[in-house]
């Protein structure tokens, strides 16, 4: 099973497609089957595969808000469209497809299309270079947390770029927040990411992956996950961080001015970035796609076992955020800072105090020892 | 502005209960919804369904039968076309104006009768008509589902509500148990001319018009132009529809006790 990654899958795939068209056009044949042309055909067909898995999930990742949404309110959530109201978020999104794009007047089309085009795109970027199982990866990436980490705090940028072009107070004044909060958060965000790397001696995410191996850890790291937790809600925009949307104060926050498909890529970026913040937490403290070792081995070794236990907990992990967003309310600007500075801040130079202290010592009581420290 | 500073030097509640709280809160609720949320789920199930007894008990604080809380729902009209005297009250008191009285098969050449006809697309079931009804025929029932995809159909006429009628539904009781009105139909006899138009629009005919005795007319004085007839009301018979009183061409007609 080690042998069939998402890459070769795609390069047989991509050789497939090449021999058949071959075989119906003999002269281009040998053409079509060099080596060059079927690791390009290849590339695009694993992107491909990428592009569709992300929007696949973040459509079930909406569905899967709104049912539990509706649950912890009472009610039921969407319900008629497909089985339990799957296909919902299909026919939402077709329809955002199919509606006008207006721009205001006085708007700057150049931040106003490319705003939100490229919010997405680094969204889709972040998907694909996270690993989702042993074989689902995007090759060796020595610094893939640093590089994921990089991209993910490209937001605030394009936030604001769309913001300021739309040309209206709300959206403005939105961006800044948002960019003023992303900022503020990214640093014990950060240090709390610093905590796990001391402790996994690697910034490739499936080294730290398999450094969990005797332990997932978010026991011994606790203080590092709280912290990691409330950085990514806020990251994410999500209650009760969502100051930059804030539909009571700021209409609709700085994507206001935008509707129809500009609209639909916010929104699908918004989710992917939810994804990939549940994929990070379950990457950073949940052991990834590995299970402990008291689970049966029939339950981790079927065809695709680690996509689908890394699936499971993601989803339990989003889950926790809709929790969140069921319970609190949302933060003054004042409080988010000082959560951000006064509390946030101290716990994570505590986690990486801890992290360290982890390391030193190797074995911790209820937890077990770390693989294979220092080699 | 209160100064923010001195208000937070004393943090009313724990941060960890603030939001501990809340989220146990959330995770009650979650369970206790976690397979049968209130929701009625409409299309199909009804608040009407046996199953949601004790949820309509709590709801309406009585027990189930006695004053289910439909009971005096305000839904689709019956009308008992047998028993409507084409008195016009109904159509005369809707205040969205979605009553247009139609003629229906039944009378005679001479006075055609008529029936009310809803328009549902604009009737508020407001109730008043069925109030106004003196006879207890236009009543309200409990059936709510009126929605089709024409807007002519929305319209229905006497005979459509009539078979409403027939199909028994729970009619509102409070609508059928209806205060008498004492009052009775009054003549200014100085203003009236007697043109005939209230005898001639009764529904009833309880409307008779009596010769009355010409005046001499005094030197120099004119007399008015009219017919020497005044109308009398045999208040047995009439329904207090006020038909009379709006046709009356020169307002002479009135509400009042008779002495
Ligand atoms: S219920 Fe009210 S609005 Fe409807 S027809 Fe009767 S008087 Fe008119
Ligand atoms: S008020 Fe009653 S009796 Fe009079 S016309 Fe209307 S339905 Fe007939
Ligand atoms: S109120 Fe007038 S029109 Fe109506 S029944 Fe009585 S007398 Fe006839």
């Amino acid at each position: 099973m080690s042998t069939v990654t998402l890459y070769s899958v795609s390069y047989d795939i991509a050789s497939l497609i090449l021999h058949i068209l071959g075989f119906i056009i003999p002269p281009a044949n040998a053409a079509l089957t060099n080596g060059n042309v079927v690791t390009g055909l290849a590339v695009l067909v694993f992107g491909v595969i990428l592009l569709a898995a992300s929007m696949l999930n973040t459509i079930l990742l909406i569905w899967w808000e709104r049912k539990l949404l509706g649950r912890i309110m009472d009610r039921r959530g969407a319900m008629h469209v497909g089985y339990a109201g799957l296909l919902q978020n299909f026919a939402d999104g077709f329809k955002l497809f199919r509606k006008t794009t207006v721009q205001p007047r006085e708007a700057d089309a150049l931040g106003f299309f490319s705003g939100p085009t490229a919010y997405l795109v680094t969204s889709f970027l972040l998907f694909g270079i996270l690993p989702i199982s042993s074989g689902w990866n995007s090759g060796i990436l020595p610094l893939s947390l640093l590089l994921a980490l990089a991209i993910f705090s490209f937001a605030p940028l394009f936030i604001f770029v769309s913001a300021w072009s739309s040309n209206n107070k709300y959206s403005l004044m939105g961006g800044m927040r948002s960019a003023a909060q992303m900022i503020a958060y990214e640093v014990p965000l950060l240090l709390a990411v610093v905590a796990v790397v001391i402790v996994a001696g690697s910034f490739d995410l499936t080294t730290i992956v398999y450094e969990q191996q005797n332990y997932w850890f978010w026991g011994p790291l606790f203080v590092a996950l709280i912290v990691f937790v409330a950085g990514m809600l806020a990251e994410m925009e999500r209650i009760p961080f969502d100051l930059p949307e804030a539909e009571a104060e700021l209409v609709e926050g700085w994507n206001t001015e935008y509707g129809g498909m500009l609209f639909a890529f916010f929104m699908l970026a918004d989710y992917l970035r939810a994804l990939v913040g549940s994929i990070l937490v379950v990457l950073l403290f949940l052991g990834g796609w590995t299970m402990p070792s008291w689970v049966p081995g029939a339950l981790t070794t079927f065809p695709l076992a680690g996509i689908f236990w890394f699936m499971a907990k993601t989803y339990i992990v989003f889950g926790v955020f809709v929790w969140v967003r069921a319970s609190l309310p949302r933060v003054r600007t004042d409080q988010l800072l000082r959560v951000g500075w006064n509390r946030l801040l101290p716990l994570s130079l505590l986690a990486v105090f801890l992290a360290a202290t982890l390391v030193t010592v190797k074995c911790v009581w209820p937890f077990g020892c770390l693989p294979s420290m220092g080699t | 502005m209160a100064t923010p500073d001195s208000a937070e030097e004393k943090p009313r509640e724990n941060p960890v209960l603030w939001v501990a709280r809340p989220m146990a809160t959330a995770a009650r609720q979650f369970a206790k919804s976690l397979f049968r949320p209130s929701t009625i789920i409409y299309p199909y199930e009804r608040l009407e369904d046996p199953k949601f007894r004790d949820r309509v008990e709590v709801a309406s604080g009585k027990p189930f039968g006695v004053g289910r809380v439909w009971d005096n729902y305000r839904g689709v009209h019956s009308l008992n076309i047998a028993t409507c005297i084409s008195c016009n009250l109904c159509a005369f008191s809707c205040p969205d104006i979605c009553i247009d009285m139609v003629t229906v098969a039944g009378g005679d050449p001479k006075h055609p009768k008529k029936c009310p006809q809803i328009d549902y697309g604009k009737c508020s079931y407001c109730g008043f008509c069925s109030d106004a009804c003196p006879e207890g025929c236009l009543t309200m029932t409990t059936r709510y589902e009126l929605s089709t995809p024409k807007r002519s159909e929305m319209i229905y006429s006497p005979e459509k509500l009539n078979a409403v009628f027939h199909s028994k539904l729970p009619m509102n009781p409070i609508r059928l148990a209806r205060p008498d009105n004492e009052d009775s139909i009054l003549l200014d006899p100085p203003l009236c001319i007697g043109c005939n138009a209230c005898a001639r629009d009764c529904p009833t005919g309880c409307i008779t018009m009596l010769d009355i005795p010409k005046p001499e007319a005094k030197p120099g004085e004119k007399l008015p132009r009219r017919i020497w007839k005044e109308p009398v009301v045999n208040d047995s018979d009439c329904v207090r529809c006020g038909t009379c009183i709006s046709v009356c061409p020169k307002e002479c007609l009135f509400w009042g006790t008779r002495k």
